[in-house]
Order: structure tokens, then sequence, then C-alpha cells
């Protein structure tokens, strides 16, 4: 075991650290973040059992924080914060800005179903509903692929385990 | 287009008597400069049209006075001249503000990129013949060509949709697929908490310390290298089709993490 560490840190030096696409940063902070979290929860929880619930909020912690250049991080790290404390606010589902298209080429029942697409979009996003729609759908790309890359974070954790 | 159209515009209230002045004052080439701008803008102005698009860079000796002038004209809008000319190919280019734009849009072969002194914060809209050219539909116009351009993106990322085609289709397919991937985050969760005492097992394996409370649970500190090695294999724009490639690469970066945590421990000793 020792040697393997060594050979592995001997590795080191031949790689230039400044070509890392953003995907590595993630899944590299994601599973730095989790992993100790996880063995955190182990540690302190040795009696009782680790419940789903709080495995859940780990897990979503860490991929607000392994995403902070996004502000749907900031929307999720509040949820998660506020639902520590027992006094937990419902989600205002009326406070978001409305999405309203005035008159234009559409027809109007065609409008309506976009805009409530685009609602259950918002809904979906943390903390869509406080957005307009033009920041929202650009914020949800990166909401898909920092999932994306979580499921394979968590997959790969798993597997490791079993 | 000579002296005479200036001073049409003048009465119109369009343009202030000091323009006048400087285009009279400095000759012909200076006449000529502005006529070319002037040239696309008069149709424009007169049509009660926005007068966004008169946003324009002209050389650097010059740029303080005439985009003072620029301004002004900008902000005189004729609101109440809806003088109709009927229009030939007219088009207002809707772009967002990019100095390659602007650059895009000057007659003059010797503009020079002056852009970084003056930042324009007007929004230019596209107006095809024969639609409303009054400012709230253009300003509509403008914001869903943005909404449309940001869709595209999402089809590429969202695997499936190129088959669906128009908003609403699409629209399904994200919803869809945010929410398969949430589900699965979650199922991989449950999976997780299940696992949890198994993963402690593993750890245990590795002959680490037990003293884990000490470990910081923003701790990234000798991940970089180790995690850096492994990639060398992979390539780097991998998306969610080639996965195969990423469980490798993501299984690289756990072990990794493990046997560095143990790395850690022992340089701690």
């Amino acid at each position: 075991m020792e040697r393997q560490i060594i050979n592995k840190k001997k590795r080191v030096f031949s790689v230039e650290p400044n070509k890392i696409p953003p995907s590595e940063v993630f899944t590299r902070k994601y599973t730095s973040l989790l992993v100790p979290a996880l063995k955190k929860l182990n540690m302190n929880k040795n009696s009782s059992q680790v419940n789903q619930l709080t495995v859940k909020h780990e897990v979503d912690m860490a991929l607000a924080l392994s995403a902070q250049e996004f502000a749907w991080s900031r929307f999720l790290l509040q949820k998660l914060s506020s639902s520590n404390n027992p006094t937990t606010t419902t989600s205002s589902s009326s406070n978001g800005i409305r999405i309203q298209e005035r008159s234009g080429k559409e027809g109007g029942h065609e409008d309506g179903e976009r805009e409530e697409k685009l609602r259950e979009l918002q809904k979906l996003l943390p903390g869509g509903e406080e957005m307009n729609v033009e920041e929202m759908l650009g914020e949800i790309g990166n909401y898909i692929k920092c999932l994306e890359l979580q499921t394979i974070a968590l997959k790969s954790i798993v597997q490791d385990t079993t | 287009m000579d002296l005479t159209g200036l001073k049409w515009l003048q009465q119109q209230q369009m343009v202030s008597p000091e323009f006048l002045q400087i285009v009279g004052s400095d000759g012909r080439e200076e006449l000529r400069r502005v006529e070319s701008y002037l040239g696309n803008n008069i149709y424009d102005t007169i049509d009660g049209c926005i007068s966004r698009t008169s946003s324009f860079q002209m050389e650097p000796e010059k740029n303080n006075e005439e985009n003072r002038t620029v301004a002004l004209l900008n902000k005189r809008k004729p609101e109440g001249k809806t003088e109709t000319r009927d229009q030939k190919k007219k088009k207002i280019k809707a772009e967002d503000e990019t100095e390659s734009s602007m650059k895009g849009k000057s007659n003059m072969s010797n503009t020079e990129t002056s852009s970084e002194t003056q930042k324009q914060d007007y929004i230019h809209v596209r107006a095809r013949r024969g639609e409303a050219t009054d400012r709230h539909s253009l300003a509509e116009r403008a914001r869903r060509e943005k909404i449309s351009k940001k869709m595209k993106c999402l089809q590429d990322i969202v695997p499936g949709c190129n088959k669906v085609t128009g908003k609403a289709g699409m629209l399904d397919e994200i919803i869809n697929y945010v929410q398969s991937l949430q589900q699965q985050v979650e199922f991989l969760s449950m999976k997780l908490s299940f696992l949890n005492p198994e993963l402690e097992f593993h750890i245990n394996e590795l002959s680490m310390m037990p003293d884990l409370r000490s470990f910081p649970l923003h701790q990234q500190g000798s991940l970089d290298y180790s995690v850096i090695s492994s990639n060398q294999t992979t390539s780097p724009g991998a998306k969610i089709e080639s996965s195969s490639s990423w469980d490798i690469h993501s299984q690289c970066v756990y072990n990794n993490l493990r046997t560095d945590s143990v790395s850690n421990f022992f340089s701690l000793k």
C-alpha cells in the first residue's frame, strides 16, 4: 500500500496543471467534499442508523459547494441552510417573476402552454422562480451539466463500496 | 444628401445646431462621413423606429464630439412621427452590444476600434419587412431571439432534443431530463445511505487513523496532482454519451481520493 502511494506521488510532475477542464474540476471538488462528509456522518452517528435524509442533505450540500460559480448553487445553499433549522418556510411559488409575453406572432394558447412549461422548469431549478426567463434558461444548462456529473460521481462511489 | 437635408433634420429637432456647425466648418470629408452615417439613420428616425441603431463608432480623433451628437440623435425620439415610408429592404440589425457588430456597421475603412473608450448601451434589433417597428415589439423581438438562442444551446446539452421541433416539445424534453436526473440522484443517495456502513468498512481496510473528525469538510489539499495524473487518458470534453470513460475517470478520482487520505495521515504522523 505504501509503495502504491509513493508510485502515485511520482506521477505527479508529468502533467501541466493549467489544462484542467471545468467538468473535471467539478467532479474532483464534488468527490472531495462528499466522501469526507460521509465519513464524518458515519463517525458521528455510530449508534443510530444513518438517515437517508441526512445523506441527501450531504449530497446536495456537496453539489452546491462544488458549483459555486453558478447562481442556482447559492439558492440551493440557502435552502439547505434554512432546512437545517426546525422552522422551515415553504417555498413561495407565487413570488416569482411572471412570464408574460405580449402579443406576438404566435397564437394565444401556444404561448400559454409555453409559459406553463417554463414555469415548471423554474420550479425544478433551485432558485429558478426568482430569475427571469433568459437567466433561467442559461442557468438550467449549467445545472443539467452539474447534475450529470453528480450522478456519475455518485455512481462511482456506490460502485466502489459494493 | 447635402446640407439641406441636415437642415431639415434640424428643423425636425433631431440635430442640434452645433452639430451643423461641426459639419459645416470641417469640410466635405466630414460631410461625407456624416452622410453615410445619417443615411442609415434618417429613415430609421423618420419611421418612428427606435433610434437605437444609431450608435456607431467614428474615428478616434472626432470621437468625443461625434459621439456626443450621436447621443443627441439617440435621445431625440420622434414619437409623433409616424410618417410611413414605403420601405424597400431596409434592415436594422439585431445583435448584442459587441464590438464586432460595431465594426460591421461601419462604412468607413479606417475606423479603429475605439470601443474601449465608449461602451454602447443600445440594443440593435432587426426588423424585417412588414413587421411592426415600434419600440415595444422590437424589444419583444430582441428578447425572444435571446431566448431562442439559449434554447438552441440547451438543445446541445440535453440528449434527444434534436428530434423534437418547436419550443414546447423541447421544453418538455428538458423538463423530463431534469426530472430524471434529479430522480437518479435521489436513488443513488438512497443507495449510498444503505451502503454507508460499508464505506466505513472500506476505509478501515486501508488502515487509516480513526480520528476523522479532524478532517475538515472542505479539504482539497492533496487532490490536485494525483487526480490530474490519472486524467491523461480520458478526453477532456467528455459528455454524457461517453459515460463509460467518465466512469473510469471518476473511479480513478475516487481511488486517488482514498489513497490520498491515507497518505495525508501518514504524513501527519
